[in-house]
């Protein structure tokens, strides 16, 4: 114990003084964590959280045209632009904005629309006095085909983000459509229909009413945070951070077994064991208080940049033995490196590039949901994504102990595996006095 | 007669040398003597020492330091011998103090014990007021002390000093061969290998000379320089068994 504890002192004292180390194992995580929140947060964003400029050209001037700019105007999605220079905006206007890249979206209300969905909605009407027996009839026309509401998108725009709009269009054209057809039916069955505003305040409530909106929830049924640029960057950079330590700490065995002091510890009788405890213990519990100090980030620096705060959800204590499972798997793969390798030249370069590697194919950069399938089966061999996916467990999904336990295991096993393999190859490794 | 170190038909090759390193070397080193272990380059004197140490093992041949076989009882041999390498094996980044007490912890030392011990050998190779300077300022002279104090601090039975003085400047050198001779009146035996060969005949009792992995003469240096013909001094003893073609 008493080696252990005189280990664990001399590692304490050895990091103090590398401040480069200090850098690498605090500095680096936390810009990492704080420019990738920062950079992902529009992407992260639900396309229902964000506001879009869109241009609209009204040929229409009717009601439909009318109803349908007071529904976008109100939406919390839209900023409608009908005019540039004091001037109604022209279809060539708006098509020349779009290609130059200025506006994202476009509409176009083609002249006659009203008339064409008055028809249409009197032709419905017609069709329901006829079916209840009503006698009246509403004047009709042939419906015309070529009758569209136009959409324009620049080209670079996602097809999520356009299915998203045509969705949000689609809404207010229902609710115009409507609003129309019931104004329709007032006129078929009494003379003084209602057309006052109450009434049509009741109809958008009923549209409001029959939305959809996007809930999480875990298995009790209690409402959860999505997901979110912070969800995922702090604890993912975090994860990348501690694993990051396989730099520093390959470097630091390699140096010691170059300046001497390894061979020196060798020649100490039982040493071995109590030194390579004493390293783990020591830089787990580095690599700990790294995963927290980038938590306490994530929750108070987050919010100063105008970045929604980290959540830790319902049972944020089990996020201490998974830091502490994953400081030992991350601690314990440094350890193996700096012992197979025999140079720094060798370990330093493979140790970052297979960190980085890992934490691409390991949902780091981003969440592995979005890979295709086969980089979602090769994720599996990364434990920087069991890491991740253990504290997702608990702060996206609200998981408990059990919930995380499969991946703690895990985490374990790959830890003990490539420690044990350290501690043989170090005890097998020929040491010279010279 | 009781041996501080026997060496018994030792035998070493590694893989893929043309020839062994250690080739049948058997030799005696008498309890609470000076011995110096001498030989040019390639000779066999490291990979000798390694195996003493328990760093290496042999081919063949026995190895017994203070009674203790070194393969089946590495860890009490540990115990009871001390090493100081050529090579500055100590922590650059922490005090000689924090080395000193790094180090005699993981000896299992007693604090106080350790603590008098720290005081007293860096009070003797006088770097008590350099205690709290990290090695990597200190000069070569004072890193070369501190790192004969770090094998001293478990109190060994026989040092085994590859090279003490190399490197290092005269006052250096006249205060480490001052304590080598200091150290075997409190009745331990040296073990001391040396390019140094005036110095060497200086300080040891007996010398051992091996070249090829093979013992080539041993005895006292007087003895040595009278039995070897126009011979003067360990020089022209060395050069007379070693010859003078040049090793690498």
């Amino acid at each position: 114990m008493k080696k252990i504890a005189a280990t664990i002192k001399k590692e304490w004292i050895l990091l103090r003084r590398d401040i480069s180390g200090m850098l690498l194992l605090l500095l680096m995580p936390a810009i990492l964590i704080v420019v990738m929140a920062m950079v992902q947060d529009a992407p992260f964003k639900s396309y229902q959280d964000l506001r879009f400029d869109l241009l609209l050209a009204n040929d229409d001037q009717g009601t439909l045209s009318a109803d349908i700019i007071d529904g976008l105007r109100h939406s919390k999605n839209f900023m409608v632009i009908d005019s540039l220079a004091g001037k109604p905006l022209t279809d060539e206007q708006l098509r020349a904005s779009l290609k130059k890249g200025d506006y994202k979206i476009g509409i176009i209300i083609p002249k006659g629309a009203t008339a064409e969905i008055v028809n249409l909605n009197n032709i419905i009407a017609n069709n329901i006095s006829a079916k209840i027996g009503l006698g009246t009839a509403l004047p009709t026309r042939n419906t015309r085909d070529s009758m569209y509401i136009k959409i324009y998108f620049d080209p670079v725009t996602q097809p999520t983000f356009r299915a998203m709009i045509h969705a949000g269009l689609d809404k207010y054209i229902n609710y115009a459509s409507s609003s129309m057809l019931i104004k329709c039916l007032s006129r078929l069955g009494k003379t003084d229909a209602d057309t006052s505003e109450a009434s049509n305040e009741d109809l958008k409530k009923v549209f409001t009413g029959l939305g959809v909106k996007e809930e999480a929830v875990n298995d009790n049924g209690k409402e959860v945070l999505h997901i979110n640029s912070v969800q995922h960057n702090v604890p993912a950079w975090a994860i990348f951070g501690m694993f990051f330590i396989v730099v520093p700490l390959a470097s630091h065995l390699l140096r010691e077994r170059e300046e001497g002091s390894a061979l020196r510890l060798c020649l100490i009788p039982n040493s071995q064991m109590a030194l390579a405890l004493g390293r783990i213990i020591f830089y787990t519990m580095v690599c700990t208080t790294q995963f927290a100090i980038m938590v306490c980030l994530g929750i108070w620096l987050m919010p100063l940049l105008r970045l929604p705060a980290l959540t830790l959800g319902a049972h944020a204590w089990v996020l201490l033995p998974i830091a502490i499972c994953i400081s030992f798997a991350a601690t314990a793969f440094g350890t193996f490196i700096g012992s197979v390798f025999v140079s720094a030249n060798q370990a330093l370069p493979f140790g970052s590039i297979i960190i980085v590697i890992l934490s691409a194919i390991g949902g780091i950069w981003v969440p592995v949901e979005v890979l295709p399938e086969t980089m979602q089966h090769l994720a599996n061999i990364s434990p920087l994504h069991w890491s991740l996916a253990a504290v997702n467990e608990i702060i996206l999904r609200d998981g408990n102990f059990q919930d995380v336990i499969k991946y703690l295991i895990i985490l374990l096993l790959f830890g003990i595996t490539l420690w044990l393999l350290s501690v043989y190859r170090n005890k097998t490794r020929i040491q010279s006095l010279q | 007669m009781s041996y501080a170190i026997e060496i018994n038909d030792l035998y070493k090759q590694y893989k893929g040398a043309a020839a062994p390193a250690v080739d049948h070397l058997s030799l005696k080193v008498k309890k609470n003597s000076i011995t110096g272990f001498l030989g040019p380059n390639g000779a066999g004197k490291t990979t000798s020492i390694n195996i003493m140490c328990g760093l290496l093992q042999p081919d063949e041949g026995t190895v017994q330091l203070l009674g203790r076989d070194v393969v089946k009882d590495t860890q009490a041999v540990r115990s009871i011998i001390g090493v100081v390498p050529q090579q500055i094996a100590l922590f650059p980044h922490l005090t000689a103090r924090e080395n000193l007490q790094y180090l005699g912890n993981m000896y299992d030392l007693n604090n106080r014990i350790l603590k008098e011990r720290i005081d007293q050998y860096l009070n003797l190779f006088g770097l008590d007021k350099h205690a709290d300077k990290r090695i990597i300022h200190y000069s070569g002279g004072m890193k070369r002390r501190a790192n004969i104090i770090a094998s001293l601090l478990h109190d060994p039975q026989l040092l085994i000093l590859d090279e003490p003085t190399a490197g290092v400047d005269i006052h250096s050198r006249a205060l480490i061969i001052d304590f080598i001779l200091a150290y075997k009146q409190q009745g331990k035996t040296i073990l001391y290998t040396s390019h140094l060969l005036e110095e060497a005949e200086k300080v040891c009792d007996e010398v051992i000379i091996i070249d090829e992995g093979k013992l080539v003469t041993e005895g006292t240096t007087e003895s040595l320089v009278k039995e070897t013909d126009d011979c003067h001094n360990l020089e022209d003893v060395f050069l007379h068994y070693t010859g003078k073609v040049l090793r690498d």
